[in-house]
């Protein structure tokens, strides 16, 4: 047996001696270096552009401008963003190229000879900017004449829509005892990944233009640059080496195309040295995405009994200056403004709104936090309101196999929502709350203080498995079998990223169950699009469940050749799962989501009254895996997400004004250190295996981090009677929520 | 300033080196581009998420806080250095067998930071090890695996077996 192992990461020993090389460690001793210039101007048109001094620069090889990007446009799923703003554009693209959006929009490359000539070479770019007015959040991009994204056709910026039309909302209204409405505000996150953002390029031996770069996606990556440089697929070749952490955050564009670019006008010249590139922190935070700021409206009716009978929602999500994937991540969002409960009767309108600040997108949860913040609110609201327990009335509305979910389909078989609540109830001893108080002293170091007030609380959600929405979802694994009589080694080939979290360990690890071989005789080759065919990414919380498919398929191919005769013995196989349908634009109904995770989670905090700092005790983390093919990684994927989730709630405060971030700084945005988190999070892993999942396994590194800030919200109410509906909890808001501080500004 | 060129000498994982380098040249970049010594990160180079903390005379020091002038005449222990030939030090062995890393871009900083702290008391409460990485973010595993991988470095650093994740059962 390996599945169900604590395999040690396949790749720790390089790790643990210096070994592992990040895409910041690869470049030769006489690469070129490569700046990427930002615009710097949240919403401008370029007038002119003049390169002439900074070619003058001693040291500068080359500039690359709007000029040479063929198909000027790039995204995930819709092309709005120009790779680089410029006057010079001959592109296709619709998209107008000569406005910056974004304070980050690139504008140009400038490769040279040294960091310093590059710098130089940057500052000397002389651009003339006409101002255009700005849309820095939902509300002024509502009202502003201006459009951001004209060339779409829409008379607004607000440019997604989403409805849920489900039973009868007077019916509803009118079964209602108890009405509770909230308004709720969601911040920025940004992701934080250790890694900033690096890559090195060059023309490899099969004239391909090749780009090492951590990101979440090579065949994406490869698509991404070959649709803006106009050249076939298979000229470009994306390699991952080692990944310094994503979390969604390396799933869209920042270094890919303009490396390829680079390359390429370097090798037209005839220049073939590689060229590198990396970012410096300010550059990393203020160069890619964010999770997404939301506005979020509910109002929710219930029987004396705890029933739900009725749930009205309008969610509003700042998609930013791009779309990258935040049409995406607004069906999640507004999917799980529902959560995981039966409700008859259900009307919500959700919209993604361009504004000229920083792009939302992927980022752990996507969309899931923000909706499931609301809908755990609510329900927490709910419960207070009939004076009901936050358990038992969870317990009378999730929902069931053979439930219709929202979408007014089935429910893929598998739910377990009510165990995992179970199970966290049991663990947390939710019947006799709050053994020992003490052990959450808001500043330890002070002891006991008498204002401390202490409180629990919980929250639970589901997460979507997979790409939804009828995405043509689809993973590929190569399998090799080597020996003569006995099998004594296999291979597998995989595209799937290893982003930190051991997908590659995992992929061993079910290549050698598949096959029924120890651990140690299985090697791969793994993230580079011309050893591997698609993988699709590593997100959605979909690798494992994925990859476990493709692996299994592929393991049966080989098995079959060897058992044919063949040596060595080759397997290739593209699993496809159950395909998946858009909602109804005018209903939300249909068949979105193959396959889901479930999770709950119970919190202890202490509030001191007098300082405003929040100290979280224990927290209880109780999911459903399905199966957990490496529970030590799983762990880690638990302890990590509450981790992130809990600067998300208490500390990481971005400040974005006007479409600028103005704290782009690891001192200035406070990611959690070891003393800051939990005393203790105790994780219950529960198997309640997922019908087509590989050895029953669901996906499950989101999910952690979605009902830990709700389940915040409701220890702090439980310890101070006030309700937060908006957050982080830093110090002073906390003080200005206990009416202890004025509102600031 | 520009183009001044000084002469150091500075010993690094017992090798002493003998280097030209630039007045401004970070500690940090020397290791890494002079040295070609990467397992020794930069994250921010402002001295505050400790991925380049490396142990100068015995002390954990931030190599992003420090020109390389100003280690001259010192010695220096990298990431790469402490294993002693293909046996693992206490400390990479404990993150090893304790799963105390994920994407493991911290993990240099952090065995430094571990290493240093341990040096100076080889039973630290969990208290102290997590005071003692305090300079060191993490931002994929939430810290728990570090603290038990120190944990278990310092158990093995006072002569006792220590128990490592990789032989539990699950739950
Ligand atoms: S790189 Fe030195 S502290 Fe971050
Ligand atoms: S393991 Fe990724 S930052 Fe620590």
């Amino acid at each position: 047996m390996t599945v169900g192992t604590n395999a040690v990461k396949r790749d720790a020993h390089d790790k643990v001696v210096g070994a592992a090389h990040y895409p910041g460690d690869l470049a030769a001793s006489d690469a070129l270096v490569a700046k990427v210039v930002f615009s710097n101007e949240p919403h401008a048109r370029m007038v002119s552009m003049d390169l002439s001094a900074a070619l003058d620069v001693r040291g500068v090889v080359e500039i690359v401008t709007a000029a040479d990007i063929p198909m000027n446009e790039y995204g995930l799923t819709m092309f709005d963003q120009p790779v680089l703003i410029g006057v010079d554009s001959t592109s296709r693209s619709k998209v107008p190229s000569d406005v910056s959006r974004w304070e980050a929009d690139h504008v140009a490359v400038v490769i040279a000879e040294t960091d310093a000539a590059a710098l130089t070479g940057a500052r000397a770019i002389d651009i003339t900017w006409e101002q255009l007015p700005l849309a820095p959040d939902i509300d002024s991009a509502d009202d502003a004449a201006v459009l951001i994204h004209p060339e779409n056709g829409l008379s607004s910026n607000t440019y997604y829509q989403f409805k849920i039309r489900k039973g009868d909302m007077n019916a509803g209204w009118a079964l209602a005892d108890v009405v509770v409405e909230g308004s709720y505000t969601l911040p920025h996150q940004e992701h934080a990944y250790l890694q900033p953002e690096a890559a090195v390029a060059y023309v490899d031996e099969e004239d391909r233009i090749t780009v090492q770069i951590a990101g979440q996606w090579t065949h994406e990556d490869q698509e991404q640059i070959a649709h803006a440089l106009d050249v076939p697929l298979d000229t470009i070749r994306v390699i991952y080496p080692a990944i310094g952490g994503a979390f969604g955050g390396r799933e869209d564009m920042t270094l890919q195309i303009v490396m390829a670019a680079a390359v390429r006008k370097l090798h037209a010249r005839g220049i073939d040295r590689q060229v590198r590139a990396l970012w410096n922190r300010e550059e990393s935070i203020v160069g890619h995405h964010k999770r997404h700021r939301a506005q979020i409206t509910a109002r929710w009716g219930a029987t004396r009994e705890g029933k739900i009978v009725a749930v009205e929602a309008a969610a509003a999500l700042d998609a930013g200056a791009y779309n990258y994937t935040s049409n995406k991540v607004l069906a999640n969002l507004h999917l799980s403004l529902t959560g995981p409960y039966d409700i008859p009767n259900v009307q919500v309108d959700s919209r993604a709104v361009y504004t000229t600040s920083v792009p939302g997108g992927a980022f752990r949860g996507f969309g899931g936090p923000q909706g499931s913040f609301v809908t755990e609110m609510q329900m927490n609201k709910v419960a207070e309101a009939l004076g009901m327990d936050p358990f038992a009335i969870r317990l009378a509305n999730v929902l069931h196999d053979g439930d219709d979910y929202v979408t007014q389909r089935p429910m893929p078989d598998g739910v377990s929502i009510e165990t995992v609540l179970e199970r966290c109830a049991e663990a947390a001893t939710w019947e006799s709350p709050m053994t020992d108080p003490a052990q959450v002293t808001p500043i330890k170091t002070l002891g006991v203080s008498r204002s401390v007030s202490t409180g629990r609380g919980m929250a639970c959600a589901l997460k979507n498995v997979g790409f939804s929405m009828g995405f043509p979802e689809r993973c590929e694994a190569d399998v090799t079998l080597s020996g003569d009589d006995e099998i004594e080694a296999a291979h597998i080939a995989h595209a799937g990223a290893d982003v930190g979290q051991g997908a590659h360990t995992a992929f061993l690890q079910m290549t050698a169950e598949a096959v029924g071989i120890s651990l140690d005789r299985v090697t791969g080759t793994f993230s580079d699009t011309a050893t591997s065919g698609d993988s699709g990414s590593a997100s959605a919380s979909r690798m494992t469940f994925m990859s476990g498919n493709s692996i299994l398929g592929a393991a049966e191919e080989a098995l079959k050749a060897w058992n044919d005769g063949d040596r060595p013995a080759m397997g290739h196989f593209r699993y496809v799962p159950p395909p998946t349908e858009p909602i109804d634009d005018a209903t939300g109904e249909g068949w979105p989501i193959f396959a889901f995770g479930y999770v709950a989670e119970v919190v202890d905090v202490a509030v001191d009254t007098e300082t405003g700092h929040i100290r979280v005790g224990t927290a209880w983390c109780a999911i459903d895996v399905g199966k957990a093919i490496n529970p030590a990684l799983i762990r880690g994927q638990v302890e990590g997400a509450i981790a992130q989730a809990h600067g998300y709630t208490l500390s990481e405060r971005l400040a974005v004004v006007d479409g600028r971030t103005l704290n782009p700084t690891l001192s200035g945005y406070l990611v959690p250190g070891a003393r800051d988190l939990p005393d203790k999070i105790e994780t219950v892993l529960i198997e309640v295996p997922d019908p087509i999942g590989p050895w029953g396994a669901r996906g499950m590194a989101e999910m952690p981090f979605i009902p830990y800030a709700p389940a915040i919200m409701a220890a702090i109410h439980d310890a101070t009677g006030v309700w937060f509906d908006s957050f982080p909890l830093t110090p002073d808001r906390v003080l200005e929520g206990l009416g202890r501080l004025a509102a600031s500004e | 300033m520009e183009g001044r060129i000084l002469e150091v000498r500075i010993s690094v994982n017992g090798v002493d080196h003998q280097s030209d380098v630039e007045p401004r040249t970070l500690l940090v970049h020397y290791l890494r581009e002079n040295l070609s010594l990467t397992g020794t990160h930069v994250g921010c180079e402002t001295g505050y998420c400790g991925a380049c903390t490396v142990i100068v005379d015995g002390r954990a020091v931030k190599s992003c806080t420090m020109f390389a002038v100003q280690a001259d005449g010192a010695s220096i222990q990298t990431v790469e250095g402490v294993a002693d030939g293909d046996e693992l030090h206490p400390v990479q062995e404990g993150f090893w067998e304790c799963h105390g890393l994920q994407c493991g871009f911290c993990t240099p900083g952090m065995i430094m930071s571990s290493i240093a702290l341990l040096e100076e008391n080889n039973d630290p409460s969990e208290a102290e090890i997590r005071h003692g990485i305090e300079g060191n973010l993490c931002r994929c595993t939430g810290y728990h695996n570090i603290v038990r991988s120190v944990q278990y470095a310092g158990a093995k650093m006072r002569g006792e077996s220590p128990q490592g994740a990789s032989q539990e059962v699950s739950s």
